[in-house]
C-alpha cells in the first residue's frame, strides 16, 4: 500500500517529462487515479483485517439498522417509519427525522447488486461504503483542483492527498457507516460543480450543482456549510466588483433548484425559508437580483442620476430587508440561530447553556497538535497553496480563499469540523506542491531569452488581465538553473511525501481503525487480546430478555442496544429530546427512592451501565457521570445539584471520601455493586480513577444484578417489580437478607392508627 | 374474525372453568394446621362446610416432619388454614420467609388467632411484614363492656356481639352481608385478639371492633392499664390482605368464633330480654370463601380493540394505530361466585375505567356494559386517539378491596400521519389561490416563450456577421 502511494505521488512529477502526447497523458491519468482510488480504499481496510467486517462506534449502528429496515420494507415504509423501539415511550418519527441519503445509497447499491445476481449481505455494503466513496472523493478532489490550476499534476496530487489524509480517513474507515462517509464526496463534488457553473455561467452546470446539493442535503446536516459558503463566495465576488452574468446565472440556478431540492427532505422541510442559518443564501439571492437590476439601470440612465438612484435605492432596500428579517425573527416566523450555531462563535457557550452538546467529545475545541496529526505535511503546504491562489485570483481562487478561511476557523472550534477543512487543505496543498515540483522537476534549464520574452509578454499581458490579479501578486518569471538545487529540492519533497504516506498509514492503523465496539489490548507476550464485553452483553440482552424489554442506559449506548441487542431504549444518540435525556440523567444521579418511580413510569425493565474500574477502561459511565448530572440539573435545578457530587474540597471522588449524594446515586451504586467482593479485604481498587474503595459495597434495593460481562465493562440490572405485599423495597430487601423488621418505633405524641 | 376468536377463547375458558370447579384462582388442596389433630373435632361444622364445598383437606401439626408448603419449588397446597398453636415457634417449615414465599406463589392463608394463646413469633414477624400489627407480648384480649354476651361472659365481657359488617365504602361490593339473616342477627366474637392495620392499600378490615371496645393483655397483673394497644375502631377483629398477585391472607382474631360451640349458639345482648342465634356459620363461610377464592374473583375473558373507521381494515388487536384514529376497546369480565362464573356487574356508584396512557393518561373513559351473557359481561368504549404519537397502553386498572386486581395493559404504537395520508392540496379550499397562482405562472411562462420565439427578429446581414 505504502509503495503504491509513493508511486502515486511521485508519478505526476515524472509525467511532465514523459507524457508528451495527449492520449498517453490521459491513459496515465486514468491509471494513476485508479491506483489512488485503490490506495484510498486499501488504507481504510485495517479494521476489517484486524477485527472483522463490523459496524463501528455509535451512530453507524443506527444507520445500519435503518438501512436494514429500508431494505426489508421498501422505500415508502421507510419514509413513513415510526420507530417504536427508541425513545420509549415517545417513539421517533424516524423517517422524517433522519437524512436518508446514506441509507438510500446503500439500498440502491444493494438492489443493483441483487439485480446483477450478486448475492451480498447488506452489512458488507454498509461496512465498505465509506472506503468506496473515498475513492470517488479522491476523484472529486482531482476535478476541483483541476479547475484551479492548469498544472495537471496538482489535481493528481490533490487526489492522492484526499485519498489518504487522516483527517478524512478518521470518518471513513471500513465500518464507519456514517453520513460523512458519502457527504464528503458530495461536498467536494458540489463545490466542483459550483466552480464549473460559475466559470462557464452555465445553467446546466448550475442545475447539476443543485442536484448534488440536494443529494448532500439528503445525506448530512453539514449541508449548511455549502448553504453558507456558496453565498459567501458570491458576496465576496460582488464586493470585489466581479459581478458578472456568469455569477448571476450560476447562483440563481443553484439557489432556486437547490432550495427546492432540499425542501423535499422531510427532515429539512421548510427550514430553508424559516431558519437563520439559511438566510444568507436567500439574502444573497435577493442581493444578486438587485445588483443585476442596478447593472441594467446603469446601462440605461446617465451616471449622475445613477449615483443618486444607487444610494437611495440600495440603502432603502437594505434597510427594509434587514428590518423585515428582524421583524420576522422576532415574530417567530424565522427561527433564531440555534445553540449549536452559537457554540461555533463562543466555545464556552455550549458548556453553560446546552450541556448535551458540550458533552460530546467531538464538539470540543480542537487541540493544536490535532492539525498536524490529521494533516501532517499538508498543514504547512496549505498556506502556501492559499498564497498561490492570491497570486492568480480568478473567481475560483477566491472560492478557495474563502473556503480556507472559514474552514480553518470552524476546524479550530470543533474537532469534528476538521473534516470539512480537509478537502480545501488537500486542494491548496496540492497546488503548492505541484508548483514546487513543476518548477524543480524541469529537466531542461529555462533559457534566458525565453524568460526575458516571457517577462515582456507578461508585461503586455498584465494590461489585459489586470482585473484578474493583484498587482503585487503578479509573478516574475524565475527559473532554476542549478541541477544540484533541483535534485536537492525534488529529493527533499519526495522524502516529505514519503514521510507523509508513512504518517498517514501509521495514524490510520493506530488511531482510526478501532471499531470501539471491540477493544483490543496486548498481552504481556505481545499477542493481541480482544475484549468483547459490549457484544457479549448485548447478546445476553438479545437472548435473555423479553423482546419488548425496555433498557435504560446513558444515551451513548442507545444506538448500539437498538442495533445489536434489538431492544427498545429510552434515549439514544439522536439527542433530539433534551428533557427525556435529562430524565434518564436524573434517574441515574438520584437516590433509589427517587429513581424508582421514574423508571417505573417509563416501564424500564433493565438498566445498563458501563463500568471500566476493573479493566482501567476510561470511557465509562462514572467518568461521564458529571454530564448526566449537569444535563439533569438543567431541567431540575432544585433536585439535582452538581455541587453535591463533589467532596467539600471540591474533588470528584469515588472512594470512601465521596460525597453522600454521590454514594447514594443510582449510578454509583450500580457501578460498584458487589465490586469489593472481587478483591481481598481492603484492597478493592478502581483502576480508572486510581481510588481505593470501601470494603462495603453499596446496597441496592430496587434493582437486582442481572448480568455482568467478563471484564465487568457492562453491568445490567433488572428493575424489581413492586413488592407483592406492599412493603417498600428497602424493607423487602432487608427482610430477604434475613433482618427482622423492628416493631413500630414508639414515637412521642399520640399514635395515629388507621380507623376508617 | 374478532367474534369468532372471542367465542373460541370464551369456550376454552368455560371449559377450564368447568374443570376447576372449586375455586377460581386456586385449586382445592387445603392444609389445616392444628396444635393437635384431635383438635379438629371442635371445628367439625366449619371444616365440614369446607369439605362439603369440595375442599380436599389435609391435617398437620406444626411439629410434623412431613409438613412442607413446597415440594420441589412448587406449592404443595393451594390454601392454608392455621389454627392457634401453643408453641412459641412454628419450626423450620413455617418461618416468616416460607409464609411470604407461599403468598408470593399465589397461596391463600386463613389465620385464626385466639385471645388465650400467645401467637407464635414467626407468625408475628410474618404479619408485621404485611403491616398487620399484634399487641406486644404476642397476646391480647378484646373486651367491650357494652356489647358483650350476657349469657356466657357476664363477668369477663370478652364475648363481643357485633352486627353484620356493611361495605367499607358505599361504592364497594359487600361480600360479608350475610344472606338469609334477619336484621337482628349478630356475630359472636369470643375470646379474640385484635389487630391494628397499617396504611397500605392492600389491607382492609372485614370486621371492626365497636367503638367501646379495647384490647388488653390478660397476663398483665397490674390494676390499671398504662399503655393501651388500641381501642375502638382502631382494632380490626377480622382483617384481610390481598397481595398484588391476588393471593389472599385473612386474619381472624378469634378461632373460637369458628368453632362448633359458637356456630349456632344463642346469645343475649346487654339490656335485651330475648336471646338470638349467632350468624357465625354464615360469616365463617363468607370469610373462608373469600380467602380461598370462592367469591370476589374477577376473570378477564378477553380483551379486544380495533379500528373503528369506515373503509379500513378493522382487524382485531392491531399492533399499531395512527393518531386521531377512531378505536373501540372491549373487555369481557366474569366474577366467580361459589361454584360458577357469573357476569360481573360494577357496583353502583363505581365505574370501570379505561385509561389510554403514555407516561400519563391521555384519556380516562368509563367502560359501559354492552353485552351480558350468562357468565360474562362485555364492557366497551369507543373513542378517538389523541393527537400524539408514541407507545401507548390501553390500561384497565380496577383495584377494589375484596375484588382481585384487574390490571390489564395492552401496548400499542400510535404512529404519525404517513406522507400519503394527508388530504391532497386540491381538496383544501384554502390552497386554491396558490394553485391558481402556479397555473397562472406556468401559462404566463409558456405564453412568454411562445411570444419570444414568435417575435424573433428577422435574420439580417448584421446578425449573421455577429455569428
Amino acid at each position: 500500500m505504502a509503495v503504491d502511494q509513493g508511486a502515486g505521488s511521485k508519478l505526476p512529477g515524472l509525467l511532465v517529462s514523459l507524457g508528451k502526447n495527449e492520449s498517453t497523458k490521459t491513459l496515465l491519468k486514468v491509471i494513476i487515479l485508479a491506483i489512488i482510488a485503490a490506495a484510498a480504499v486499501a488504507s481504510r481496510l485495517f479494521s476489517v483485517i484486524r477485527f472483522e467486517s463490523i459496524i463501528h462506534e455509535f451512530d453507524p449502528w443506527f444507520n445500519f439498522r435503518a438501512t436494514k429496515y429500508l431494505v426489508a420494507n421498501g422505500f415508502y415504509q421507510f419514509w413513513d417509519w415510526f420507530d417504536d423501539r427508541t425513545w420509549h415511550p415517545l417513539g421517533r418519527v424516524t423517517g422524517g427525522t433522519l437524512y436518508p441519503g446514506l441509507m438510500v445509497t446503500s439500498g440502491v447499491i444493494y438492489h443493483l447488486l441483487r439485480f446483477l445476481t450478486v448475492p451480498v449481505d447488506i452489512r458488507n455494503i454498509c461496512v465498505l461504503l465509506a472506503p468506496a466513496f473515498s475513492g470517488l472523493t479522491a476523484y472529486a478532489a482531482y476535478l476541483l483542483t483541476n479547475e484551479m490550476t492548469t498544472s495537471s499534476s496538482a489535481g493528481l496530487l490533490a487526489a492522492a492527498f484526499m485519498g489518504i489524509t487522516p483527517g478524512y480517513i478518521s470518518r471513513s474507515v471500513a465500518g464507519s457507516y456514517d453520513n460523512e462517509a458519502i457527504a464528503i464526496f458530495l461536498l467536494v463534488f458540489t463545490f466542483y460543480l459550483w466552480i464549473k457553473a460559475l466559470k462557464l455561467g452555465s445553467m446546466l452546470w448550475g442545475a447539476l450543482c443543485a442536484l448534488f446539493y440536494g443529494y448532500m442535503v439528503a445525506s448530512w446536516g453539514g449541508y449548511a456549510f455549502i448553504t453558507c459558503l456558496v453565498p459567501l463566495h458570491a458576496f465576496v465576488l460582488i464586493c470585489m466588483g466581479r459581478f458578472s452574468m456568469r455569477l448571476y446565472v450560476a447562483y440563481t440556478t443553484w439557489y432556486a433548484l437547490g432550495t427546492l431540492a432540499s425542501m423535499q427532505i422531510p427532515f429539512v422541510g421548510f427550514l430553508p425559508v424559516r431558519t437563520s442559518e439559511h438566510m444568507p443564501a436567500l439574502g444573497i439571492f435577493g442581493f444578486l437580483q438587485l445588483v443585476a437590476f442596478l447593472e441594467y439601470v446603469r446601462s440605461a440612465v446617465p451616471s449622475r442620476q445613477f449615483q443618486t438612484f444607487l444610494y437611495v435605492g440600495l440603502g432603502g432596500i437594505f434597510g427594509v430587508g434587514l428590518l423585515g428579517l428582524v421583524g420576522l425573527t422576532a415574530g417567530g416566523y424565522i427561527a433564531p440561530w440555534s445553540g449549536r450555531f452559537y457554540s461555533l462563535w463562543d466555545t464556552g457557550y455550549a458548556k453553560i447553556h446546552i450541556p448535551i452538546i458540550a458533552s460530546v467529545s467531538e464538539h470540543q475545541p480542537t487541540a493544536w497538535p490535532a492539525f498536524f496529526f490529521d494533516l501532517n505535511l499538508l498543514i504547512w503546504l496549505f498556506p502556501a497553496g492559499v498564497y498561490m491562489c492570491f497570486q492568480r485570483l480568478e473567481d475560483e481562487h477566491v472560492f478557495i480563499i474563502v473556503y480556507a478561511l472559514f474552514g480553518s476557523y470552524f476546524a479550530g472550534v470543533m474537532v469534528r469540523l476538521m473534516l470539512t477543512l480537509t478537502p480545501v487543505v488537500c486542494v491548496a496543498a496540492a497546488i503548492a506542491a505541484s508548483q514546487l515540483l513543476d518548477t524543480y522537476l524541469q529537466y531542461k534549464s529555462p533559457e534566458v531569452v525565453e524568460s526575458k520574452e516571457e517577462e515582456s509578454t507578461d508585461g503586455t499581458a498584465k494590461k489585459a488581465s489586470k482585473q484578474g490579479s493583484l498587482r503585487s501578486a503578479s509573478q516574475p518569471v524565475v527559473g532554476i538553473y542549478n541541477v544540484l538545487s533541483k535534485a536537492f529540492i525534488a529529493g527533499a519533497m519526495t522524502l516529505f511525501l514519503l514521510i507523509f504516506v508513512q504518517h498517514c498509514t501509521w495514524v490510520t492503523s493506530n488511531a482510526y481503525s478501532s471499531p470501539s465496539v471491540v477493544l483490543a489490548s496486548r498481552m504481556p507476550d505481545g499477542s493481541q487480546h480482544i475484549i468483547d464485553d459490549y457484544r457479549e452483553a448485548y447478546q445476553w440482552l438479545r437472548q435473555n430478555t423479553k423482546e419488548d424489554a425496555k433498557i435504560m442506559s446513558w444515551w451513548d449506548y442507545g444506538y448500539q442496544i437498538g442495533g445489536m441487542a434489538d431492544r427498545p431504549t429510552l434515549v439514544d444518540n439522536n439527542t433530539w429530546n433534551n428533557t427525556h435525556i435529562a430524565t434518564v440523567g436524573k434517574a441515574m444521579s438520584s437516590r433509589e427512592e427517587v429513581a424508582y418511580p421514574i423508571m417505573r413510569q417509563h416501564e424500564v425493565d433493565y438498566v445498563l451501565v458501563v463500568f471500566g474500574g476493573l479493566l482501567g477502561y476510561s470511557g465509562d459511565d462514572i467518568n461521564k457521570f458529571l454530564w448526566m448530572v449537569r444535563i439533569a440539573e438543567g431541567i431540575w435545578p432544585d433536585e439535582v445539584k452538581e455541587r453535591d457530587f463533589f467532596t467539600p474540597r471540591g474533588e470528584y471522588k469515588v472512594d470512601a471520601d465521596a460525597s453522600e449524594t454521590m454514594k447514594n446515586s443510582l449510578m454509583y451504586k450500580m457501578s460498584y455493586h458487589n465490586y469489593a467482593t472481587l478483591f481481598p479485604p481492603g484492597q478493592a481498587q478502581d483502576r480508572v480513577r486510581g481510588a481505593r474503595l470501601p470494603d462495603q459495597s453499596p446496597v441496592l434495593n430496587s434493582l437486582e444484578e442481572a448480568y455482568t460481562s467478563e471484564n465487568w465493562i457492562i453491568r445490567i440490572y433488572k428493575v424489581k417489580d413492586l413488592d407483592n405485599v406492599g412493603r417498600d423495597h428497602a424493607a423487602a430487601a432487608s427482610f430477604e437478607r434475613g433482618h427482622k423488621k423492628k416493631k413500630a418505633i414508639k414515637k412521642r405524641g399520640p399514635r395515629v392508627l388507621r380507623a376508617e | 374474525m374478532a367474534n369468532l376468536r372471542s367465542l373460541l377463547s370464551f369456550l376454552l375458558l368455560a371449559l377450564v372453568g368447568a374443570v376447576q370447579a372449586i375455586s377460581a384462582n386456586g385449586g382445592n388442596r387445603l392444609l389445616v394446621i392444628l396444635e393437635d389433630i384431635a383438635d379438629k373435632d371442635g371445628y367439625t361444622k366449619f371444616l365440614g362446610d369446607l369439605e362439603g364445598r369440595g375442599f380436599d383437606i389435609v391435617y398437620e401439626t406444626p411439629k410434623s416432619e412431613s409438613l412442607s408448603l413446597f415440594h420441589l419449588g412448587e406449592r404443595s397446597y393451594d390454601h392454608v388454614l392455621l389454627f392457634p398453636t401453643k408453641a412459641k415457634g412454628l419450626g423450620p417449615n413455617l418461618t416468616p420467609s416460607v409464609i411470604l414465599q407461599f403468598i408470593n406463589a399465589d397461596g391463600n392463608i386463613l389465620l385464626a388467632l385466639s385471645g388465650s394463646t400467645p401467637v407464635p413469633s414467626s407468625l408475628v414477624s410474618a404479619l408485621l411484614e404485611l403491616d398487620i400489627h399484634l399487641p406486644a407480648d404476642r397476646q391480647g384480649l378484646v373486651v367491650d363492656h357494652f356489647n358483650y354476651d350476657t349469657t356466657s361472659a357476664s363477668e369477663k365481657h370478652d364475648v363481643l356481639l357485633l352486627p353484620t359488617p356493611g361495605p367499607l365504602r358505599p361504592d364497594y361490593k359487600d361480600f360479608f352481608a350475610l344472606s338469609g339473616s334477619d336484621e337482628s342477627g349478630v356475630i359472636a366474637f369470643p375470646n379474640g385478639l385484635g389487630q391494628t392495620l397499617g396504611q397500605g392499600a392492600l389491607l382492609s378490615p372485614i370486621l371492626r371492633a365497636p367503638s367501646t371496645s379495647y384490647s388488653y393483655n390478660p397476663k398483665d397483673e397490674s390494676e390499671a392499664i398504662e399503655d393501651l394497644f388500641a381501642t375502638g375502631s382502631q382494632l380490626s377483629l377480622v382483617s384481610a390482605l390481598q397481595a398484588r398477585n391476588s393471593a389472599r391472607v385473612t386474619v381472624v382474631g378469634s378461632a373460637d368464633m369458628l368453632s362448633d360451640k359458637w356456630f349456632d349458639a344463642s346469645v343475649k345482648k346487654v339490656g335485651e330480654k330475648s336471646s338470638v342465634k349467632t350468624l357465625n356459620r354464615e360469616f365463617a363461610k363468607a370469610v373462608a370463601g373469600w380467602t380461598f377464592g370462592e367469591i370476589g374473583v374477577l376473570r378477564v375473558n378477553w380483551i379486544e380493540h380495533h379500528l373503528n373507521e369506515a373503509g379500513q381494515s378493522n382487524a382485531s388487536n392491531p399492533k399499531i394505530y395512527r393518531i386521531k384514529n377512531d378505536v373501540t376497546y372491549s373487555i369481557s369480565l366474569s366474577e366467580y361466585s361459589w361454584d360458577k362464573y357469573i357476569p360481573f356487574t360494577v357496583p353502583e356508584n363505581d365505574e370501570l375505567q379505561l385509561e389510554f396512557s403514555m407516561l400519563s393518561p391521555f384519556h380516562r373513559l368509563k367502560l359501559n356494559p354492552i353485552i351480558s351473557s350468562e357468565d360474562s359481561t362485555t364492557y366497551s368504549v369507543s373513542f378517538k386517539l389523541p393527537d400524539q404519537h408514541g407507545i401507548f397502553n390501553f390500561l384497565v386498572n380496577y383495584k377494589r378491596p375484596f375484588f382481585n386486581n384487574v390490571f390489564e395493559k395492552n401496548t400499542v404504537s400510535v404512529r404519525h400521519f404517513a406522507h400519503d395520508e394527508w388530504p391532497r392540496s386540491f381538496v383544501i379550499s384554502g390552497a386554491w389561490p396558490w394553485i391558481a397562482g402556479i397555473a397562472a405562472t406556468v401559462t404566463g411562462w409558456l405564453g412568454f416563450c411562445a411570444l419570444w420565439l414568435y417575435s424573433a427578429p428577422p435574420a439580417t446581414g448584421e446578425s449573421k456577421k455577429k455569428q
